[in-house]
């Protein structure tokens, strides 16, 4: 059990896509923050497309799951 | 050895990091300047220091050697590790602690269950960070004396009085902007390796070929996905369990050094990014550390030590001038890892046991004399242990694995203490303790519970598992916190919405 025998049915293959599909649900949760909160500390007026940090994610994301994929 | 272009890029890195170091001193009059920077440094700056900090010089070796014996899945520690956790990190539990206002993680511990928590948390960090700070001057010394012919205590002496000067006086805002150059230096050193390695052995596509026909011991050598039943210490199930749910997350939220820097922050906006940032430079990591070690394999086929690997692709493929830079790459990565431990351990002691414990409410001004006494008392600490590493050349792997083994608990009673209000002060004190002492019994007996070389992501995973289920069935069985107590420490939807409510 230490050792998760139980899991060796699994494929790489399988292995990796459990990995990406992790990558697409950490994106969805990204997503489904409220926008107000990702801006919380600039001023409305000050606020800009580029300081939304979900965007910052997503796109970090987007490319670590690409190199990920090529592996 | 290094020639005389070398020598100087050395030397002119030394000086440099003194002086902008000490130029940080004018900004330091309260102890909140001291250990967060008056609450005032920008994302970007942030996000470096977190990334240098966390790749020190001795990983950097460590982690091309890993390559060099089992290939591209050491980049999962960054890749698939550190990401996830640094996003969590930065939408969930930075912005609880920057609003609270906390200098520590043992302060939430203590906020959120008592004050034995939050002590064993602290002083297990403190005993941890005291121990590894002998051990990388012993590091930086070796480095010096090999490279620049300098004697061993001349070596030390020296690393400590460079990193020593500029973090008493400029406290965590010199160690955060010494930071931001090391990074600098330790990107273009590294990536001057990578390209000029690639070039040796005539592009990536080359060396694949070259290695995959190798032998079978080689066969997996691109897969970045690890069977279950590899001998590697790198198994998916491995990754997946004790890296991606447990290790990383403990180090990105209950590192102390780690999160200390984002409570810097100038604003919430800062601390969040700062994270964000810190997780898209994480992603270059595995180029600069891990691709030297590839290249290698067929640069150096048959080293007994693969943590020769670096060492020898700097020697054999770096021109004068390029060796002086990736040299100071080095040392940027130690004086980075050394600084950080001097200021976050002065913030331990100072926050969670001076304060509590010998002296309550005394003025500020005492506090921050404190702070900067500590870091002193540190450096003749970490000056006079450091010889105990040529006695014991293993002792950076034990004490290594000797915190990983603290990880899994620490991270199951921060994980219920921020998203479960049933969680009590001894459902937390108990999952603490019986967690540290199921990891060492998991490591004194790994042999008869696991097939893997070095198991420490198995048994990150289970002692965290443990520590869980002993959290939540103490907790049940015990009184609950009043909404009172909780308030602004556990995890609520409104936090999403309206700020004020934390």
């Amino acid at each position: 059990m230490f050792n998760f025998d139980w899991l060796s049915g699994v494929s790489q293959e399988t292995a990796k896509m459990i990995f990406l599909s992790l990558y697409g649900l950490i994106g969805v949760l990204v997503l489904l923050l409220p926008t107000e909160y990702v801006y919380e500390g600039i001023a409305k007026e000050d606020r800009h497309w580029y300081n939304n940090l979900k965007l910052w994610s997503i796109c970090v994301l987007a490319i670590l799951a690409s190199i990920y994929y090529s592996f | 050895m290094l020639a005389g272009i070398d020598y100087f890029i050395v030397i002119a890195y030394i000086i440099g990091m003194l002086l902008l170091g000490l130029y940080f001193k004018k900004y330091v009059n309260s102890s909140e300047d001291y250990f967060l920077g008056g609450k005032s440094l920008p994302f970007w700056a942030i996000g470096m220091s977190i990334v240098v900090s966390d790749i020190g010089a001795l990983d950097f070796v460590g982690v091309s050697g890993q390559a060099y014996r089992y290939g591209v899945s050491v980049g999962n520690f960054d890749w698939v590790g550190s990401v996830p956790a640094m996003l969590l990190a930065a939408f969930i539990f930075i912005p609880y602690f920057w609003r609270g206002g906390m200098y520590t993680i043992p302060e939430y511990l203590g906020r959120r269950y008592n004050q034995k928590v939050r002590t064993i948390a602290s002083v297990t960090w403190i005993l941890f960070f005291a121990l590894d700070l002998g051990v990388l001057f012993w590091a930086s010394a070796v480095l010096l004396n090999v490279l620049m012919g300098w004697p061993i205590w001349i070596s030390i002496i020296s690393t400590a009085g460079v990193v020593g000067l500029y973090t008493y006086f400029g406290g965590i805002t010199a160690v955060i902007m010494t930071d931001v150059v090391q990074f600098i230096i330790m990107f273009i050193g590294g990536f001057a390796l990578v390209f000029l390695s690639l070039y040796e052995v005539g592009g990536w596509d080359n060396m694949v070929e070259k290695i995959s026909t190798m032998g079978p011991e080689y066969r997996n050598h691109f897969d970045i996905i690890q069977p279950q039943d590899t001998k590697s210490p790198f198994p998916w199930t491995g990754i997946l369990f004790g890296l991606t749910f447990v290790m990383a997350n403990a180090y990105m939220i209950g590192n102390q050094s780690i999160v200390q820097r984002c409570l810097t922050a100038k604003n919430e906006w800062h601390a969040k990014a700062s994270m964000i940032f810190g997780s898209a430079l994480k992603m270059f990591i595995p180029i600069l550390v891990l691709f030297p070690g590839l290249m290698a394999v067929v640069v150096h086929p048959g080293l007994l030590d693969g943590d020769q690997a670096l060492p020898m692709m700097i020697k054999s493929i770096l021109p004068p001038g390029l060796v002086g830079l990736m040299f100071a790459a080095f040392f940027a990565g130690l004086m980075s890892s050394v600084d950080s431990l001097l200021n976050s351990t002065a913030t331990l002691f100072t926050k969670d046991i001076y304060e509590p414990f010998i002296k309550k409410g005394a003025d500020d001004k005492h506090y921050l004399k404190v702070g900067q006494i500590t870091t002193l008392v540190l450096l003749v600490v970490g000056v006079a242990t450091s010889p105990i590493s040529s006695d014991f050349p293993g002792i950076y792997v034990a004490i290594q694995t000797f915190m990983s083994y603290f990880q899994g608990p620490i991270f199951a009673i921060l994980l219920l203490g921020i998203f479960w209000r049933r969680t009590t002060e001894w459902g937390g004190l108990s999952a603490l303790v019986i967690g540290i002492g199921f990891a060492i019994y998991l490591n004194v007996f790994k042999e008869q519970f696991f097939t893997i070389e070095d198991p420490f992501l198995y048994i990150s995973w289970w002692s965290f598992l443990l520590s869980f289920i002993i959290n939540m069935t103490v907790s049940l069985l015990t009184k609950k916190h009043s909404d009172e107590q909780l308030q602004g420490l556990v995890f609520s939807s409104k936090i999403l919405v309206k700020n004020k409510t934390v």
